[in-house]
């Protein structure tokens, strides 16, 4: 049934009202505005909590937790699912802030890596420091361009009420793929609310051993490009005939990965490609992922 | 935990809230009714996020709310289409952006809702039967039947009309 395609094509395509995501972020607004209440209310409980969980982890570390971090929930969030000591480096949240000006909400959230065996000699400063770098240069252009829109706006005759219905929110922060004992994935993402235009996802892949990025080709060899591009081939057509839809071609569709490719290391530690929204098929699908199998 | 589920499900929407409104628009061929179908989904799954199991489960227990939401702005509007006058309304739900000289939609209109409704979930959204029978309440079998039984008749259809 090609009509059924076309009529697909033209459902994805279908023109989205602008009021949406500002009525979709009112409710979100409302939501968190909620929660902050609710959790001020029990805010004494978590806190002990908060202390107990740090009771049971070594002391030493303890220090360095306190002396290094923010205290924030979602710290200690992060801090409850991880194992305290694992591997020979974690993540941790280096420093988490949020601001607001001009109706522009700025929620920021960096991560570093921590080596655990200080006697390693290895040291990723240099990648914590990209890191670091890099949040704080995405946040700083995100609400530059927030700012830019804001004055178009306001110029065009919007109201500052108006503006301020907009919510605008500007979020950095990261998730982690995978801290096996062989490696550390994580990506760190850089969001606009009012745009998908400028999203930015990077991702870091570390041998715990070593401290060291690792990269595509030495996971899968020298002759790597040629390989995930037959293995992404073989699962597109998989996935097609499985009523998945990619673009063509013609339409921009894949055509090969470059040495760039985004990638994370998964549980079986195998490389997972990924492409951005949009890259290969129709934003509806989001990010799209494909495991290489060797 | 509960306080990551409730983030993941904040991103969650954020990132798919075109894809809700498309589902919604599918529903109710309104534009304002298929952005209060949207908002009201929204608020009630951030107000009941403590019933989702899995972290993987968001997405089909976001539709099954959203199809709700759609669903009642449908009974809503066919309520207020017996008062007023009919003719009135007619084309004027179908607006500029949505393909509609397409042969096929006209075709797919008249099937019954829930077929319909299961067709664009399978083809346009592209859930697994399991999703679909999860989201809609209907049992697995029943929802291949319809969508077997709305694929043949489609078929049908268009061949009356492609001759």
């Amino acid at each position: 049934m090609r009509k059924l395609e076309i009529m697909k094509k033209s459902y994805d395509n279908m023109c989205i009202p602008g009021e949406l995501s500002i009525r979709v972020q009112q409710e979100i607004t409302k939501s968190r505005q909620k929660q902050e209440e609710n959790r001020n209310a029990v805010g004494c409980r978590r806190r002990k909590r908060i202390l107990f969980g740090m009771e049971t982890a070594a002391a030493a570390v303890c220090i360095l937790f306190t002396a290094a971090l923010n205290m924030s929930p979602v710290f200690a969030n992060e801090a409850e699912q991880l194992p305290v000591i694992g591997g020979l480096a974690r993540i941790l949240t280096f420093r988490t802030y949020e601001a607001e000006k001009d109706d522009i909400a700025v929620s920021v959230e960096i991560p570093t890596i921590e080596r655990i065996a200080e006697e390693t000699k290895v040291t990723v400063d240099a990648i914590n420091r990209e890191i670091l770098a890099r949040c704080n240069q995405y946040a700083q252009e995100a609400v530059q361009r927030a700012e830019e829109y804001r004055t178009a706006f306001l110029e065009t005759g919007g109201t500052p009420e108006e503006w301020e219905k907009h919510n605008i929110n500007i979020t950095v922060g990261y998730e982690i793929k995978q801290h096996g004992s062989d490696y550390l994935s994580f990506v760190v993402r850089g969001s606009e609310s009012w745009t998908n235009a400028c999203n930015e996802s990077r991702y870091y892949n570390l041998d715990i051993e070593t401290g060291e990025i690792v990269t595509l080709k030495e996971l899968l060899g020298s002759d790597y490009i040629e390989l995930v591009n037959r293995s992404i081939r073989e699962q597109i057509d998989e996935r097609r005939r499985a009523g998945e839809t990619f673009f063509s071609a013609e339409e921009g569709g894949f055509s090969g990965i470059s040495e760039e490719a985004n990638f994370y290391i998964n549980e079986n530690n195998r490389p997972v490609i990924v492409f951005e929204k949009y890259e290969i098929t129709s934003g509806s699908a989001g990010e799209v992922e494909f495991e290489i199998i060797v | 935990m509960k306080q990551m589920l409730y983030e993941k499900l904040i991103q969650y929407i954020l990132e798919n809230q075109d894809r809700f409104y498309r589902v919604a628009y599918s529903y109710t061929r309104h534009q304002e009714d298929a952005l209060d179908a949207v908002q009201n989904a929204v608020c009630k799954a951030l107000e009941a996020y403590k019933s989702i199991k899995k972290e993987d489960a968001i997405k089909t227990w976001f539709y099954k709310i959203l199809i709700n939401e759609c669903l009642k702005m449908v009974k809503k509007r066919k309520g207020i289409l017996l008062t007023e006058d009919i003719s009135e309304q007619g084309e004027a739900y179908y607006e500029k952006g949505y393909e509609q000289d397409n042969d096929l939609e006209k075709e797919l209109d008249r099937l019954e809702d829930d077929i319909q409704g299961i067709i664009r979930l399978r083809f346009f959204e592209e859930l697994s039967l399991k999703e679909i029978s999860y989201i809609t309440g209907f049992n697995l079998n029943t929802v291949k039947t319809k969508l077997y039984r709305g694929l043949k008749k489609l078929k049908e259809n268009m061949q009356e009309v492609d001759v």
